[in-house]
């Protein structure tokens, strides 16, 4: 190797190529390689800008996040690169992390905000959306900000975090420089447009990249170099775990891989891509007048959602067709409580009228993959994945209805047959050190990923107790993996686990019942660093058992409603109260 | 050589008088089920630890256990209970249980499918009810049984009293019962004191059944229990005093037959106010002399038949200081019950002008069936309105007792309004059936589920020979402990596996002789060829009132059993 290996062209002092020249020159090749990894790691790990000689100091941004399946955290992390390439010095904020005061000092915000369920904020975020709409936010005089609210059309409440959001930070005294757009699922596109319009406006006015046209798939490919894309998986085992005379159906499935599974960790969801109904998209193109297009109904019947029936749907139904009918209902303002528990179908048949195909396509969006929380460890079971699923059935307005992916997987999916997959890493749902204690609670498919927290902890052999907490209907037939919990408490990978039936007792019992029963023990477990895992239903149980455990903290250690209500958040900023909830 | 102690008499011993570690097995919430030990202790609380054997097959492939539940009996002597305890079995029933109520044969409640997690709820309620479950199973004196309808009044009161008495005097003292159902607390020093005068630490070496009989009526079956007192009548409807059997018992094992079924000895007379000693006499005795090694041949029925019956009531009398006289004569007429209205003695001055309806209850299942019969509902709303008293027959029926003359028409028209008196044909009146699938662990095949759909298929037979009309006993078990019955039962099915029955034919009318094994394994069809000629036979050959099993004895069809030990002698079919 030549011993003067950094040429003169390189962007330092003479000096500075002597002396890199000195310890390169003489440098094995693990040596080199190791400074070259080193290099480029330590460029990948800091937030700093790519300073070029002469350009002055970057101007900061601040990228606010309120996420709950990851897509807000990943919008923000492409904001933050691009952003870096404009000159600008992006500081990503969490807010889960968020310390509300400091954002007077912040000159540039942009805010990333989910909304989850019935209009509610993503769980990690309640404590930090409740402060600053609270009293104690601080004046944002000055502040020059911008919203992208993201959110589902299925929903009524359809982006009203983001709405909210945007409403107070202008009457915290900020100064919005960007219209909000509310997206829905198909996010990628309006949410890349938004990206390039804000940073534009938020950029420093000599910035010279201004107008320069930026390439990215805005918040399709996650940060994390685990995301490998959709990948085809063989159905090894599908069992309906609940029993013959259950009111529920939740099945167990079993996917085998070709070759290597997704390289998930315990706390991981699988996306399963699913397919509609083939009876319901041919009721749905005869009502269209569409019943012989063979291709729109392959399209259809793979590639959009035609059973969310939104207000915006309404809106292009009447847009497209111009039927009086539904005009009269958008302007009567009822039409916001007529669609409710009535999907896309309905309004065909009720405001029957012959469509073109493209006609169709419009009132529909792209159907979107369903994520489940992976129940295995691949510690355990190798190169597969669990997923537990909930069929969704019910019947409104003389029809028998069911969910999209929890239907496919039911009705359509039997064993051997295959089905796409993407892996969706949530390293916010993570085991902690195998010291640590964890307190699980999981009722109904909430289970599901403390069945990978139980495996994953049998297969590290990790000392920390496991508590686990589970509920359903029926002891007798909804006691999901039963036996496995009952090996799991002879073997010691579970320490604990108490139960809740909701069906058994004239008064219903639920998890947050038995939390309060066992609160000493629990408040105990916590004062001793375990952590503080939900999972399952985010409508009402996640806010019950929060509660009940507030309640156990005011009970236990004697304080006020307040105080209890600090010490829990105490633990979500410690991140040891963690929430998986949909 | 001392042949080494039975296990349950080991678990017995051990468990402190019955509590064993039944306290912790409940606080197990991730089990449905109770360690084995504690599951043969739970039975003396007057309860089964059970499965629904219909989700066996797919319990394991969806990864839970067994879906047990527990089967609670109550203890009710003489079958008479108030309204508003039928309502509290009522609510308990539909809250915790199945939502059915099953009458048994032995006058009883029995609750089915209530889990672990709601036993102890549903022992305060039938508690708070005043009713108990202690001792309705195990290895003790269970539910005391007794004619139930009050129609011959002052001889009826007399029994009904004994009953009560019996039950009470063998009734367990151990405060087991009241701390681990109850209390929930352990009752200091318990230990120290002699907890049991009467039982002792290991109480009998296998159940115990006594029943009381009013002739001319043996619905009781009283010669199919361990003790059973025949009431004599004195002139003024009263009882004089009692004949007193022993030695009745219905189980024996297939394939075994060193086990047997046995109709009970009359081994003497003993006075009314005699009863109770004598009763506590004939209970130490097997206490002591009963076999505890082999839980097969530990009923009376066996020490009987191994000591002797003089050696037996020779015993029995000097413990109670009884001395037995001669057998009085009384005659039995029938083991059915008397549908419809019945009216107290008119002698009688306390009790004049009462009535007494009859309901018949196929296999004694109340419950409602979605889109069809409402008896659940039916029977509450009339125990809403009722001011009598509600007495379950030993054939799983009940009777709306003690109607008065002015209520008499409001009963009638709620039961005619719920159609509560459905017209059953004559052998279905007749019939009865164990519980058997999918609750019980012994069942071999199916019996309260199928037997209703026999007995519609024999009608048709019985029909066709222009028999529809005639009194024919017939009784279904799922196995060969005789739940309900059979071997004392005209025709008598046993079930030997799924869907197949041994046929036993021959027993009397009256419930005084034992029946015979006729035919094995026989499926639906083959039940029904194999008594369709015998029921044409019986049409045509019988004479003046004659009874189905005394004639297919004289027609030779079956040899007649004389008594348990030639039970097993000259089987099958001989025409």
């Amino acid at each position: 190797m030549n011993s003067s290996p950094i040429p003169n062209t390189a962007p330092f002092a003479e000096k500075e190529i002597e002396i890199l020249n000195r310890v390169v020159g003489p440098a094995s090749p693990t040596q080199r390689a190791w400074l070259a990894g080193f290099l480029a790691g330590m460029d990948a790990a800091t937030t700093a800008p790519q300073l070029a000689v002469g350009v002055q100091p970057a101007e900061p941004l601040t990228i606010l996040y309120a996420t709950e399946s990851g897509n807000s955290e990943r919008l923000a992390s492409d904001i933050g690169k691009v952003a870096r390439k404009m000159g600008l010095k992006p500081s990503i904020v969490d807010m889960a992390d968020l310390d509300v005061a400091t954002l007077a000092s912040v000159r540039r915000l942009i805010v990333i905000a989910a909304t989850w369920g019935e209009g509610d904020p993503p769980a990690r975020a309640i404590r930090a959306y409740g402060e600053l709409m609270g009293k104690g936010a601080p004046r944002l005089d000055g502040v020059e900000f911008g919203v992208l609210a993201l959110g589902d059309t299925a929903y009524a409440e359809f982006c009203a975090i983001g709405q909210a959001l945007d409403a107070r930070l202008e009457a915290l005294g900020g100064k919005r420089v960007i219209v909000r757009v509310d997206c829905d699922l198909d996010f990628a596109q309006p949410a890349g447009r938004w990206i390039e319009t804000a940073l534009k406006a938020l950029a420093p006015v000599e910035e010279a990249g201004r107008g320069r046209v930026i390439e990215v798939a805005f918040g399709v490919k996650a940060a994390s170099s685990a995301d490998l894309g959709p990948v085809e998986a063989e159905i090894t085992e599908l069992i309906e775990l609940t029993s013959s005379q259950s009111e529920k159906e939740t099945i167990h499935l079993e996917l085998g891989f070709d070759g290597a599974a997704p390289p998930y960790k315990p706390g991981d969801s699988l996306d399963i891509y699913p397919e509609n109904d083939a009876a319901y998209v041919d009721d749905l193109l005869k009502a269209a007048g569409l019943a012989s297009d063979a291709a729109l109904r392959a399209e259809l019947t793979k590639g959009r959602d035609v059973t969310t029936l939104s207000l915006k749907a309404l809106e292009s139904y009447a847009a497209t067709t111009g039927h009086q009918g539904v005009k009269a209902l958008l302007e009567s303002g009822d039409a916001r409580a007529w669609i409710a528990g009535r999907q896309l179908i309905d309004l065909l048949q009720f405001f029957p009228i012959a469509l073109a195909a493209d006609q169709l396509r419009q009132v529909t969006r792209p159907l979107a993959p369903r994520a489940y929380s992976i129940a295995s460890s691949r510690r355990e079971v190798g190169e597969e994945a669990h997923l537990l699923i909930s069929a969704v059935r019910y019947q409104s307005f003389g029809r028998g209805r069911k969910g999209v992916a929890s239907g496919y997987v039911a009705d359509q999916l039997k064993k051997g047959q295959r089905l796409r997959v993407k892996l969706q890493p949530n390293r916010h749902f993570a085991l902690p050190a195998l010291d640590r204690d964890i307190i699980m609670v999981g009722p109904g498919t909430g289970i599901a990923p403390f069945r990978a927290f139980v495996q994953e902890r049998r297969a590290t052999g990790a000392g920390g107790r496991s508590w686990l907490f589970f509920g359903d209907r029926h002891f007798t037939h909804d006691f999901l993996y039963q036996l496995e919990w009952q090996d799991a408490l002879k073997d010691g990978s579970l320490t604990r686990m108490d139960v809740a039936f909701s069906r058994d007792t004239p008064e219903k019992l639920y998890v947050q019942h038995r939390i309060w029963e066992r609160r000493r023990d629990l408040v105990d477990w916590l004062a001793n660093g375990a952590y503080f895992y939900v999972c399952g239903d985010a409508k009402a149980m996640a806010k019950d058992v929060r509660a009940a455990l507030v309640r156990a903290y005011a009970d236990v250690k004697a304080l006020s409603v307040e105080a209890a209500e600090q010490a829990v958040n105490d633990l979500d900023r410690e991140h040891r109260y963690l929430q998986d909830t949909y | 050589m001392t042949k080494e102690l039975s296990r349950n008499e080991r678990i017995k011993e051990a468990s402190a008088y019955l509590r064993g570690t039944l306290a912790e097995s409940l606080r197990e919430e991730i089990t449905g089920g109770i360690i084995e030990d504690d599951a043969q202790l739970v039975k003396f609380h007057g309860m089964y630890l059970q499965d629904d054997r219909d989700l066996r097959g797919e319990r394991g492939r969806k990864k839970m256990e067994k879906a047990f539940s527990f089967m609670i009996r109550v203890r009710v002597p003489g079958g008479v209970c108030t309204p508003g305890q039928w309502l509290n079995i009522d609510h308990i029933a539909r809250t915790y249980g199945n939502g059915t109520m099953r009458l048994t044969t032995r006058q009883t409640f029995q609750l089915h499918g209530i889990i672990k997690s709601n036993l102890k709820a549903t022992m305060r309620e039938i508690d708070a009810a005043l009713l108990t479950t202690v001792a309705a199973c195990g290895d003790v004196n269970r539910n005391v049984m007794c004619n139930p309808n009050p129609y011959q009044s002052p001889a009826h009161a007399a029994s009904i009293a004994l009953a009560r008495a019996l039950s009470d005097h063998l009734s367990p003292r151990t405060p087991a019962y009241r701390e681990i159902w109850l209390d929930g607390e352990r009752i200091a020093g318990g230990e120290e004191e002699v907890v049991e005068p009467i039982y002792g630490k290991t109480y009998l070496p296998r159940k115990f059944k006594i029943a009381i009989a009013v002739p001319p009526s043996n619905d009781v079956d009283v010669y199919a229990h361990d003790l059973g007192f025949i009431a004599i009548l004195d002139n003024k409807h009263g009882i004089d005093g009692y004949n007193v059997t022993v030695g009745g018992g219905m189980a024996m094992t297939h394939g075994e037959p060193e086990t047997y079924p046995r109709t009970a000895d009359v081994m003497g007379y003993c006075r009314p106010d005699q009863a109770v000693a004598v009763a506590e006499a004939v209970v130490t005795v097997q206490r002591d002399w009963g076999d505890r090694v082999d839980r097969k041949h530990a009923r009376l029925k066996y020490t009987i038949e191994d000591r002797g019956l003089d050696a037996f009531r020779a015993e029995v009398e000097q413990r109670s200081g009884v001395k037995l006289a001669a057998a009085k004569p009384f005659t039995f007429t029938s083991t059915g019950d008397r549908y419809g209205w019945t009216e107290s003695d008119p002698n009688d001055e306390n009790d004049k002008g009462r009535a007494h309806l009859t309901l018949f209850i196929e296999n004694g299942r109340v419950k409602d069936v979605p889109g069809g019969a409402q008896w659940l509902t039916d029977l509450r709303q009339i125990a809403e309105v009722h001011d009598g008293d509600f007495r379950l027959t030993a054939n799983q029926n009940l009777i709306i007792a003690n109607v008065p003359k002015d209520k008499r028409k409001a009963i009638e028209a709620l039961v005619a309004e719920y159609g509560l008196a459905t017209r059953a044909s004559a052998l279905r009146r007749n019939s009865m059936a164990c519980v058997a699938l999918p609750t019980c662990g012994l069942a071999l095949a199916e019996s309260e589920r199928y037997l209703p759909d026999l007995v519609t298929a024999l009608e048709q037979r019985l029909a066709a020979h222009g028999l529809a009309e005639d009194d024919i006993v017939i009784r279904m078990t799922g196995c060969p402990n005789g739940c309900s019955r059979p071997y004392v039962a005209e025709i008598g099915l046993v079930g030997k596996g799924p869907g197949r029955y041994n046929l036993y034919l021959g027993a009397a009318f009256d419930g005084s002789r034992l029946s015979k094994l006729y035919a094995e394994n026989l499926d639906h069809g083959a039940i029904i060829a194999n008594l369709d000629p015998i029921f044409a036979a019986y049409k045509s050959e019988r004479r003046d009132g004659e009874r189905f099993g005394d004639y297919v004895i004289r027609a030779d069809f079956i040899a007649a059993t004389v008594n348990g030990t030639d039970f097993h002698k000259d089987t099958g079919a001989r025409r």
